[in-house]
């Protein structure tokens, strides 16, 4: 590398006069510096940020707020240069970037100004940076002679000598491979590593032959290679290189799945064309003349079976409260709806729950389930994602406006592609492409390219399933054994999607710890970010200091290679010294950070656009034919949109995505609204609408729906009060016996399928039944205040994440997402796994939830809280009491039978109790939990890093839930009242909703 | 589609046939009057952790694991190498300077097994170990290679579930007032929850989370048992109301039994946790104390404690294994920690007779080359490992397979993490090609696409 530098400086001292070379020059080692690192704060297509464009040549000499960047042919002069050069974090660009630029860009940059700094036109297509050309010496021309030498002579050195630390079964040291040819070929982190014709050039044999043995290959070897061997090497170099054509044939697509694939696509439902079809007659005419209404009724009639009588009022509006608001309706709100239920009467509460911004927060954690949104990379390495927050209110947002659902997808899977008419829309179209970005990302995955191609099948994944309920991440190592999309289809997307870059702030890495996978250049910022106040010089030199003498403190430690072992105190000792250091020096680190400051956001970008190769059986090194960026060829639409080639594809895939003929998308959505309706969707399989799916249980009213859908501009608020208002929506959870033979499931809708609630709905009921319940959005997530940086599952991070669940009021959405992280509140009732596509949410019956409910402090601190209150109002009697904690837990009056049984168990357990307990101890007061809950800042007490390194162990972990104070009750009526309350909350009543 | 037919009925099929409605009886059998007159099929029918018969002979009923997390170095534990002393500082195969272990070896009992002085205890049971010498897994690195030993699969954007699941959702539970699958003191990273989950399979399969200190969330009653009683009877009352009503929902059946169930558990884990409970004899055979130290002991205790309960699937950890640096000491240190625990671990089993159908299986997720790395660490190596079984259903004082004479790669009878499961399947008496799951369009299964059932190690 110094060589190549030295040479590169050696022909900057002679100017050239020639423009062209000027602009070779400027093209090859200045454009792609201020593209890669300047661009995103300072240009006329991102973020002025301080006013200053460095995209074309006068608005670098106009420079920004602190006055012109370049002064041509005084580089010591140019702002750029100092801002470059110095030394203090703070003023130093790239901002938010740990190290400074390498020595010879700011070399490079510093001849370029002394030259006149010369600034050419942008070329029309961006020129391929120099790594991605120089890697295209691979595959290699060979004679057959050549390749006899080759893996005679040449494969064996690698075999023998450099595979344990470049290869396949062990790691990717320095980014290099050398089992593969177009890894070894493409070069490492160094750049190439072997120039055909050139040995003297190779980095290759520059590094066998090194003289000091600490920078010498292989590294891990006390001898050097042989002298024959490197012998060997520069000859195979100076000879061209030779190295065997890799790349695979695609086997073809089996002609059993040929023909298949050809009948499945003229034959199978969910991919023909949508039908139009016309409102089928009833028998029944008068049953209700919603169309909705006529197509289920259809259906059931040509089964002989006739729907149940409706729902009673206060079954109805509970059960419409949770489906449009997942909280249940105030007791006022349901003896209102008692009194007067008319059809009107519902109608206006359809609206006042639709208009709610509890609707969002329903409605948007649905998408969030589909969107498999977590607030970090899990499952290897678990690295917060410290803004997915915004992704989130991205969401709530879109539901509560309710932005057209093709434009929502258009957004997510390419807003950063569409026009923005102000910094806050750019921001809030970068915000939505979290969609792509906030997926489960293995950084520990030492391999760079099996990195970035899982992460593009986590996308395709993502995005065909939770659109057009596709798994197309089948065809990865196959074709699609079920459905007609053959691997070459898959791969296309692959192109896609690898055309685009993952801007969410994190790279794979073999090991490390502390902020090593953390890439401040891979995230995207929010337009604010310039205007970001300045941190007071003294603070970051405080901070200095103190990071200097905490070093000081580690370099004294004994060092202790191979001697006797150190007694526990002493490795606790040495182990708080390593983590102090290692905290100041994250502190200092970050200090100026504007990722940590929260500018950052997680997202996607356009990345450098090639087409990829199919990977054979899905083996990322072995390369197939190259798969160009396309839709899919399931079926063809009549308006594909071509994409031009300097674009990823990504709009294109949302139009084609969003187009209204994609047969697939509507009928996917509607269906999905009708789930969440009705427990069941027309075809029960939501994810899946491919042959191995189910079928839809009324095709008809799956068409009509998705065209009515279209019809109404996409909007999600018009289906759902289109839905809510059918009397198959309004019909009773009463069971026909008779008809359970017919129609088990009861896919035809002759009654109201009862569900459980789903777990946040549990919690947040709870909290509202107590008065708990904060119903305000806060501002962003206690995940927040994390930096990216691993967490452990027993470390102080993760203690201090779950302790802000327990203490939070707010709604469960709004609660820290970790993944693998799961709050204490959710864990027990089916939460969402945050890893994939998840339309439909598991609904299983395990003892541990009993338990949850019998013994958790949550649920039994919630109880006394509520009895706390019925008690503390001294004018009502029992009765009244039970009947005002019924309200408030199930939304109804408890029959005279209940009533009998409650008093009598208050009795009962208060007399018990009251033997039990002589001396009823003081209690924790009421009060001190309602303190607690109260502190609004949703980061308090957040510990922002575990500054642990691998190897520090951590005693007894998950067992603190000291911070949870379980509140005791301090009289025998108050002991009895919350153990009723308790049991309400343990009820199947309260749990199901009818 | 494959014709695989899943071992137990669909989810759906599940709650279909829960809509039946034997509530009453449930309660009954909480409330002791009229216990026990549920009939076991209708218990079965609705219980999708019911005891099944698996389709193959039975040889071990249950499973115990060992897992040594981080990798620990085989050739300084159990593979003897003679050929590293010979090439002591040349270059290996692959780079790398061969280091021979510092550790003195010797070998132990009728089969003549090697063992350092690390691990002189277990080296006591060497005619009881049937050795795995020949394994080799996919990926490098922890996180994945942790994955895939718990889940058959390193790919970390589609969690797959992890093995005790599998073996639950095929084989159901022996204890029906215990967790069927208990992890005690579970990963903290390398995929932690993951490595437990039971992903797309049903949370009736997931493992239970328990810590070294035998906590589990929620197991503590809040109150006294009389007054608990109370509480749930009330509870009951008020879900068989429901139950009576026209509209019903059928799940109501479910809640019903899950008290019942989470009632007995109450009493029955913490009590197994309680390894205080033990004679003193017991608690210092196996090392038991307080702290890190005494963490891997304690571990064992329950464990042999669980599996004596019934419970299906044990794990339990110890990590820091992961000697890059440090090597010497921390192999000192680590083997101190495991060695006496283990192998008392091994005598209780014996001694009560639970080896007869209780595999234990001890090991970790790669091993480390026998080049050095650094000064004093050795890096990963997932071409050739070791691991140990003991017990149910598996040849005594036996090896199969075996790496190549340097302990770098396994030449012999090699055997991948997909071929171990396989053979673990096999011997609790399923084959591992036919329990099946459909999710998202297809059936998955433990071994993925491959997983051939190593007969030869077979008692």
């Amino acid at each position: 590398m110094h060589q190549r530098l030295s040479a590169l400086l050696v022909a900057l001292v002679v100017p050239t006069a020639f423009a062209s070379d000027q602009a070779a020059f400027f093209e090859k080692n200045i454009r792609p510096v201020l593209a890669q690192r300047c661009y995103e704060c300072h240009s006329s297509k991102t973020v002025a940020s301080g006013g200053l464009q460095l995209d074309s040549r006068d608005t670098l000499l106009q420079g920004g707020k602190s006055g012109p960047a370049v002064v041509p042919g005084k580089p010591n002069d140019s702002l750029l240069v100092k801002r470059v050069s110095s030394d203090d974090l703070q003023i130093r660009m790239p901002k938010g970037s740990s190290e400074p630029l390498p020595a010879n860009q700011i070399a490079e940059l510093r001849a370029w100004i002394e030259q006149g700094a010369f600034f050419p036109q942008e070329p029309e297509s961006a020129p391929p940076t120099p790594v991605a050309k120089n890697s295209g010496v691979y595959p290699r021309p060979a004679t057959p002679e050549q390749l006899v030498y080759f893996e005679s002579k040449v494969r064996p050195i690698f075999v023998n000598h450099c595979y344990n630390c470049h290869s396949d079964a062990f790691k990717e040291a320095g980014g290099l491979r050398v089992d593969v040819g177009i890894s070894i070929f493409a070069g490492g982190n160094d750049g190439p590593v072997i120039v055909p014709g050139h040995p003297e050039k190779s980095l290759l044999i520059q590094k066998v032959k090194e003289t000091d043995p600490k920078k010498r290959m292989p590294q891990e070897s006390k001898e050097p290679l042989a002298a024959e061997d490197i012998a060997t090497l520069e000859t195979w170099i100076k000879d061209g290189a030779a190295w065997p054509d890799e790349t695979e044939k695609l086997p073809p697509t089996p002609a059993r799945l040929v023909e298949n694939y050809k009948k499945l696509k003229a034959h199978h439902w969910a991919w023909q064309p949508l039908t139009n079809p016309p409102v089928p007659p009833v028998a029944n005419a008068a049953w209700s003349k919603a169309d909705i209404d006529r197509f289920v009724l259809a259906n059931l009639e040509a089964q002989k079976l006739a729907p149940v009588k409706d729902a009673d009022p206060v079954t109805l509006i509970r059960r419409l409260s949770y489906d449009l608001t997942g909280l249940p309706p105030a007791p006022t709100a349901v003896k209102a709806f008692q009194k007067n239920h008319s059809q009107q009467a519902y109608a206006q509460l359809v609206d006042q729950l639709l208009a709610t911004p509890q609707f969002g927060e329903r409605w948007g954690r649905h998408w969030l389930d589909v969107a498999r949104y977590a607030e970090s990379s899990g499952p290897s390495r678990n690295i917060p994602y410290p803004n997915a927050w915004r992704y989130r209110d991205y969401v709530i947002d879109a539901v509560n406006r309710d932005v057209p659902f093709n434009r929502f997808l258009q957004e997510q899977i390419a807003g950063d592609l569409l026009p923005a008419a102000t910094p806050a829309e750019h921001d809030r179209l970068t915000v939505a492409t979290g969609f792509l970005a906030l997926g489960p990302k293995d950084v520990n995955q030492r391999f760079k390219a099996r990195f970035k191609m899982d992460n593009v099948d986590d996308q395709i994944d993502t995005v065909t399933r939770s659109t057009m309920a596709l798994t197309v991440s089948c065809a990865r190592c196959h074709d699609h054994k079920f459905d007609p999309i053959p691997t070459r289809d898959y791969y296309s997307l692959a192109s896609i999607f690898s055309s685009t870059d993952d801007a969410v702030g994190l790279g794979s890495k073999m090991g490390g710890a502390s902020l090593q996978y953390y890439e401040p250049r891979e995230l995207a910022y929010l337009s604010t970010a310039s205007q970001a106040p300045e941190i007071p010089k003294d603070r970051v030199a405080q901070l200095k200091a103190e990071t200097e003498a905490a070093k000081k403190a580690v370099d004294a430690l004994p060092k202790n290679e191979g001697g006797a072992p150190l007694s526990a105190e002493e490795k606790k000792r040495q182990a708080a010294i390593r983590q102090r250091y290692l905290s100041l020096k994250e502190d200092l680190q970050l200090i100026t950070d504007l990722g940590e400051r929260g500018y950052g956001i997680h997202s996607a970008r356009e990345g450098v656009v090639t087409d990829t190769t199919v990977r054979i059986r899905g083996v990322e090194e072995r390369h197939g034919p190259v798969a160009p960026r396309a839709v899919l060829s399931l079926f063809s639409l009549p308006h594909t949109p071509q994409i031009p080639e300097n674009h990823s594809g990504r709009l294109e895939l949302a139009q084609w995505i969003t187009d209204p003929d994609n047969p697939l998308t509507t009928r996917v959505y509607v269906n999905r609204i009708w789930e969440h309706l009705f427990g069941t969707g027309i075809v029960s399989t939501v994810d899946n609408f491919g042959s191995t799916g189910d079928q839809p249980s009324n095709p008809a009213l799956l068409d009509y729906l998705a065209r009515d859908f279209i019809r109404n501009g996409w909007s999600t608020k018009k289906l759902v009060r289109e839905i809510v208002q059918t009397r198959a929506y309004r019909l009773s959870s009463d069971i026909q016996p008779e008809y359970v033979d017919i129609d088990p499931a009861d896919k035809l809708i002759w009654r109201h399928a009862p569900r459980r609630m789903e777990t946040e709905e549990i919690r947040d009921s709870i909290l509202a039944s107590s008065g708990q319940l904060d119903l305000s959005h806060p501002h962003g997530s206690p995940s927040m205040a994390l930096r990216m940086i691993e967490i452990r599952d027993d470390g102080p991070v993760v203690q201090s994440i779950l302790a802000a669940a327990d203490r939070s009021r707010y709604r469960s959405i709004y609660l820290p997402l970790l993944r693998g992280e799961t709050p204490r509140e959710l864990a027990a009732f089916d939460p969402v796994a945050q890893t994939l596509v998840t339309g439909r949410r598991e609904e299983t019956t395990v003892p541990s939830q009993a338990l949850f409910m019998l013994n958790s402090p949550f649920v039994g601190n919630q109880a006394l809280l509520l009895a706390d209150e019925l008690l503390a109002e001294k004018s009502l009697s029992d009765t009244q009491r039970i009947r005002r904690a019924y309200e408030r837990v199930v939304g109804h009056d408890p029959t005279p039978r209940e009533a009998q049984r409650i008093k009598q168990f208050l009795a009962k357990y208060a007399a018990d109790w009251a033997d039990t307990h002589p001396n009823p101890s003081k209690l924790v007061p009421v009060s001190a939990v309602l303190a607690d809950a109260a502190r609004t800042d949703i980061t308090a007490g957040i510990v922002r890093s575990d500054s642990l390194t691998q190897d520090d162990e951590v005693e007894d972990g998950k067992t603190d839930q000291s911070r949870y104070p379980r509140l005791k009750p301090n009289s025998s009526s108050q002991a009895a009242w919350a153990a009723f309350i308790q049991a309400l909350y343990g009820s199947a009543e309260f749990q199901l909703i009818r | 589609m494959s014709d695989n037919k899943p071992i137990i009925t669909s989810r759906r099929s599940l709650l279909q046939a829960a809509g039946a409605g034997f509530g009453n009886l449930a309660l009954a059998g909480l409330l002791g009057s009229v216990a026990k007159q549920v009939s076991a099929a209708e218990a079965k029918a609705v219980n999708p952790l019911a005891p099944k018969t698996p389709p193959l002979p039975v040889k071990a009923k249950r499973i115990i694991f060992l897992f040594m997390e981080g990798a620990m170095s085989t050739v300084d534990t159990f593979e003897y190498k003679p050929e590293l002393e010979k090439r002591n500082g040349k270059s290996g195969p692959g780079g790398g300077t061969i280091t021979p272990s510092k550790f003195k070896f010797k070998q132990y009992g009728h089969s003549g097994a090697w063992f350092s002085e690390l691990l002189p205890n277990i080296a006591t049971h060497a005619d009881e170990l049937c050795w795995l010498r020949g394994l080799y897994t996919d990926t490098p690195a922890h996180p994945q290679a942790v994955v895939q030993l718990h889940t058959g699969s390193a790919n970390a954007s589609l969690t797959r579930p992890s093995w005790g699941s599998w073996l639950l959702y095929g084989l159901g539970t022996e204890n029906q007032d215990l967790p069927g699958y208990v992890t005690i003191n579970p990963p903290i990273a390398f995929g932690g929850a993951a490595n437990y989950g039971s992903a797309f399979l049903p949370a009736y399969y997931q493992g239970t989370a328990i810590t070294d200190q035998g906590f589990m969330p929620n197991i503590e009653a809040a109150t006294t048992k009389d007054l608990q009683r109370e509480q749930i009877a009330l509870i009951q009352d008020l879900n068989h109301n429901l139950a009576e009503s026209p509209d019903a929902p059928e799940a109501v059946d479910g809640v019903i039994k899950s008290y019942e169930l989470a009632f007995r558990m109450q009493d029955t884990v913490p009590a197994l946790l309680d390894i205080s409970k033990e004679p003193q004899l017991v608690q210092d055979a196996y090392g038991v104390k307080p702290g890190l130290d005494g963490s891997f002991a304690r571990q064992c205790l329950m464990a042999r404690r669980l599996s004596e309960a019934g419970v299906r699937f044990v794990e339990i950890r110890q990590p820091g294994w992961d000697h890059h640096t440090n090597l010497h000491n921390g192999l000192i240190e680590q083997s101190r920690r495991v060695d006496q625990a283990t192998s008392a671990l091994l005598t209780d089993l014996a001694r009560r007779g639970l080896l007869e159908d209780t595999l234990v299986l001890f090991g970790s997720e790669f091993g480390r080359l026998p080049t050095s790395q650094g000064a004093d660490g050795r890096d990963h190596n997932i071409t050739g490992y070791s691991m140990f079984l003991a017990g149910a259903g598996v040849k005594k004082g036996f090896s199969y397979g075996a790496t190549d004479e340097l302990g770098m790669s396994a030449v012999d009878r090699r055997m991948h993490i997909n071929d171990l499961h396989a053979t673990l399947l096999a011997l609790m008496g399923i084959n591992h090609e036919q329990l099946t799951y459909r999710y998202a369009g297809r059936n998955f299964r433990l071994t993925n696409v491959a997983g051939v059932i190593q007969k030869q190690i077979f008692a």
